[in-house]
């Protein structure tokens, strides 16, 4: 399932996948997997991508 | 002929260690760097596996091959085509995941080394051609080496530009 959530929190921080891939420390094409659905990012690297994006695991990732 | 497989083997020998310097060089430059992110460890964990399987596989048929067909071979290059093989199955997975590359490195370097290699290879291939001495008797020689890791750095090199300007493509989509 895509994350539309993570995307548009990227876009408000005006922000392009390779920035946040470089802020984050992984390449810009895990990025553009995890909002396409297609990787389930481990804990540490949601965490460090909500930190960057100042938001919640929850606000990014939960499911509910 | 003591002497020729003596030389043989020192020849080898440094061969193999100034691969290593060579490689251990490009590390020092940051040319090479090994750092990956969890997507891509993951990803080269899987194509390991695949690299692995492929090799006991390919060990086993060209030893069913020299017992079925006679030995058409030196074992030097049965082994390199078992090891071509792996190496390709190992680096296409990679390259299809998008995680050949580390962090650090460009694809543009990539690229030149691998086309490097291959012309390299590859035309140590074709001068062996042309001064008889790939084959001998109809058993494919020592020689083979050369042409066998040109072509598969080639295709390795066609794989990557291939995805590189499919991904490119799909970018700009």
């Amino acid at each position: 399932m895509k994350n539309l959530r993570m995307k548009a929190a990227r876009a408000a921080r005006d922000l392009s996948q390779q920035e946040l891939a470089e802020a984050v420390g992984v390449s810009r094409q895990t990025i553009n997997a995890i909002e396409k659905g297609d990787y389930n990012p481990t804990i540490k690297l949601c965490v460090s991508i909500c930190r960057t994006l100042g938001k919640t695991l929850d606000e990014l990732f939960w499911e509910g | 002929m003591e002497r020729y497989h003596a030389g043989m083997l020192c020849g080898l020998t440094v061969g193999i260690l100034a691969g290593l310097l060579f490689v251990a060089f490009l590390f020092k430059k940051k040319i090479l760097d090994m750092h990956f992110d969890e997507r891509q460890e993951r990803a080269r964990g899987k194509a390991f596996q695949y690299g692995f399987f492929t090799m006991i596989i390919s060990t086993y048929f060209y030893a069913v091959s020299d017992i079925m067909l006679g030995h058409w071979c030196d074992t030097m290059v049965g082994v390199s085509l078992c090891i071509a093989l792996a190496i390709c199955v190992f680096a296409i997975t990679c390259i299809l995941k998008d995680a050949y590359l580390s962090l650090r490195e460009k694809p543009r370097t990539l690229m030149t080394f691998f086309a490097l290699l291959s012309i390299i290879n590859l035309g140590f291939g074709f001068m062996f051609h042309i001064s008889p001495g790939l084959t001998e008797n109809g058993v494919l020689t020592y020689r083979a080496v050369n042409p066998i890791m040109g072509t598969a750095t080639l295709v390795i090199l066609i794989v990557y530009i291939v995805n590189y300007l499919l991904r490119l493509r799909e970018e700009e989509e």
